[in-house]
């Protein structure tokens, strides 16, 4: 029997504040990308107009470390990894 | 002289004696006004050795010189006093519409000494003032006090600042109420009022602030505005989210602190966020005096009714901090908290102190009788032992003294989770390591407000820095919050107004209303010599730096547990001398004169 294997990344996105009104979901599971970009472009092509809710500014964290000190877009995606998408937000 | 009226009252409730307390535009060029002139004032005529709560303590309530004009939040007012949380000094900050009023009113502040041999309360209407009697008060909740104030001064307009219960019985957290919802909360500041037999002051002001350059001052007013109703988190997140919109954020990032900082990550954030509550119970915004934010929330619930907050810290204190689930049992909490006049934060955190006493072991069923076990997660905790807070009641007489001498009355005052003996406030130092130097060295202890690096090491603002770097450039930004808060406050503006204004944008307000010509540094100038002026009150009140300056040994020596902070501490030791250092001060953390002459401080020493 052939077996064919695909790596497929699982990424579990939470959104937040506006974000989930604009999209309607707290949480999805995206299957594919493979670094911080390419899910802002698959959440574009699922939410259009998603990104330019980011425009203003955004807090993006993979496993609760902010991607300005990981290697911001370009930080890479494994599986069962978890991004938390915040629109610009501050209170204290 | 423009924007301060150069005038304050000064009120000695032993003698019943009422005086005008003039002073030169000089004195405002070097304190500005509200938090820096009272910590002039208090220096000067203040051993700073005084029983906190003895009559020779003095009670400050002044707004500043933008109060009641048209900048932008500027309905604030600061409280400024010798605190018995902490023996130290504090400027507990409100907003509301009594700072303006107070302005209105003719009056840079109001310097309350003595005590009243029963209790009274303080009617100003401009130039007439009156110390009435309020025994008929003593004993009534906020709501009430302010709703019989009102109908004795036959004025809906009157403005009122005012203590409940708390305050009356000493209670060491016990906050100044205005405007039914709104509270100067944070280390006891209710407690020095309630030690004056002071149960509220009234006023009621028909002037206008002067202001020197109108047109300039409108223009540039206009353009702030602007800035903030464009800024994504002033006219954005804090307006549709109120501050709780920080929930999700600070415990996503793994530094909100769970069931007494215990860890820093709470499995149920989400259903107490400020998402949750706008979905659940909010009604409307309540903006404060001027404000184009509008972040303050009015809630409505079934048992309460309609009721204002909680904040994102009050939200944090009555649920993660004590493992609760109950968003409702927390705005009810908050509402309690108010009527009762006490501090969220210190309530909240003191009770977690005693809940993580009775985990340990160390406080126990058979001491606590049939009152509510201290469990993880028990709401009946919060109903039952606030309201023992307020009144000092059972063992409410014991948790009043705070979360600190609670600890060390069991022998463990490491289970406090607080700086200079004033509880800490909703963000774990483990997930951002500049604010915790920033709790270790603010001058009132535990609090977040005073160097709010959260801005910087989590939201982003001015700019995102690692929240584990610990470099100079992580210390001085430190220093610049320090100093730019103490000038926000002294401006009698809002600290929420730095989410879309920088330095300068506060330069040109002062600059057009007051009608001087500072550039930026001199403002600044202005925020370090009142933060060197509090530090001097509170080293001369005996504060000890290599005993004061420090955190709970938690964040020293246990690392984060999990999350994304797994295994950091709070490297302190390697922070702190380098922060004395760019303060200009000596290794040991005094400051020197050569400093002191520099700031213009030196004849305090």
């Amino acid at each position: 029997m052939l077996r064919v294997h695909f790596k497929v990344v699982y990424v579990l996105v939470k959104l937040f504040a506006t974000l989930i009104e604009f999209t309607g979901k707290r949480k999805l599971e995206i299957s594919g990308p493979k670094t911080v970009r390419e899910l802002l472009d698959e959440l574009e092509r699922t939410f259009p107009g998603f990104k330019k809710e980011l425009e203003k500014g955004h807090i993006i964290l993979v496993n609760g470390k902010n991607i300005e000190h990981l290697q911001g877009l370009d930080t890479p995606l494994k599986d069962d990894d978890t991004v938390s998408i915040f629109p610009p937000a501050g209170g204290g | 002289m423009y924007g301060n009226w150069g005038k304050f009252l000064r009120v000695n409730l032993s003698t019943g004696e009422v005086k005008v307390e003039e002073y030169e535009e000089e004195l405002a060029k070097k304190w500005l006004g509200s938090r820096g002139l009272a910590i002039y004032f208090l220096l000067k005529e203040m051993d700073p050795k005084v029983d906190p709560l003895g009559p020779e303590n003095k009670l400050i309530l002044t707004p500043g010189p933008l109060s009641g004009t048209s900048a932008p939040t500027g309905g604030r007012y600061n409280v400024v006093t010798k605190s018995p949380a902490t023996g130290f000094i504090t400027m507990a900050n409100s907003g509301g519409y009594f700072g303006a009023e107070l302005k209105f009113a003719g009056w840079d502040g109001i310097i309350v000494e003595g005590k009243a041999e029963k209790p009274v309360y303080i009617y100003i209407k401009d130039e007439h003032v009156e110390i009435r009697d309020a025994s008929h008060l003593w004993g009534k909740v906020v709501s009430e006090t302010e709703e019989a104030i009102r109908k004795e001064i036959g004025s809906k307009k009157v403005r009122i600042a005012l203590i409940g219960p708390a305050g009356e019985n000493l209670v060491k957290f016990a906050a100044i109420m205005n405007d039914g919802h709104r509270a100067a909360g944070r280390a006891g500041v209710g407690a020095v009022m309630g030690s004056k037999n002071l149960k509220a002051i009234a006023v009621e002001g028909s002037k206008r602030v002067p202001i020197a350059d109108k047109q300039k001052f409108m223009l540039t007013v206009r353009e702030k505005i602007n800035k903030l109703k464009n800024d994504p988190v002033a006219g954005g997140g804090l307006p549709n989210y109120g501050t709780a919109v920080l929930v999700n954020i600070i415990n996503e990032n793994g530094l909100y602190p769970t069931r007494n900082f215990q860890t820093g990550v709470f499995e149920h954030a989400y259903e107490q966020s400020g998402e949750a509550m706008a979905k659940k119970y909010l009604i409307r915004n309540q903006p404060c005096y001027a404000c184009p934010i509008g972040c303050g929330r009015v809630n409505k619930l079934p048992t309460v009714g309609v009721t204002e907050g909680p904040e994102y810290e009050s939200t944090w204190a009555f649920g993660a901090n004590l493992g609760i689930n109950d968003l409702a049992s927390i705005i009810e909490a908050n509402h309690q908290c108010d009527e009762f006049g006490l501090d969220t934060i210190s309530t909240g955190g003191t009770l977690a102190t005693a809940m993580e006493l009775y985990e340990k072991g160390y406080l126990t069923d058979e001491e606590l009788g049939d009152a509510p076990p201290f469990r993880w997660g028990n709401t009946e905790v919060l109903h039952y032992y606030i309201e023992k807070i307020a009144y000092r009641k059972d063992f409410g007489d014991k948790l009043a003294e705070g979360g600190y001498r609670l600890a060390e009355s069991y022998g463990h005052p490491e289970y406090s989770m607080s700086v200079k003996k004033l509880e800490l406030p909703a963000y774990d130092p483990r997930g951002a390591e500049g604010h915790g130097l920033g709790y270790a060295t603010n001058n009132r202890g535990g609090c977040h407000i005073k160097n709010y690096m959260i801005s910087p090491e989590i939201l982003g603002y001015p700019y995102k820095m690692d929240p584990h770097d610990i470099s100079d450039d992580k210390v001085k930004m430190l220093i610049i919050f320090q100093d730019l808060s103490a000038l926000i406050d002294a401006a009698g503006l809002c600290l929420f107004t730095t989410f879309g204004l920088g330095a300068d944008d506060y330069r040109d307000m002062l600059n057009a209303a007051l009608g001087w010509d500072f550039t930026t540094e001199d403002y600044l100038k202005i925020g370090e010599r009142i933060w060197n002026a509090e530090r001097l009150f509170n080293l001369k009140a005996g504060l000890v730096p290599e005993r004061d300056d420090t955190l709970p040994k938690r964040f020293l020596e246990e690392p984060m547990p999990e999350g994304p902070n797994k295994g950091h501490v709070v490297r302190l030791k390697e922070m702190l001398p380098r922060y004395y250092k760019l303060r200009g001060w000596t290794e040991d953390g005094r400051i020197p004169k050569e400093k002191a002459e520099e700031l213009g401080i030196a004849e305090f020493l």
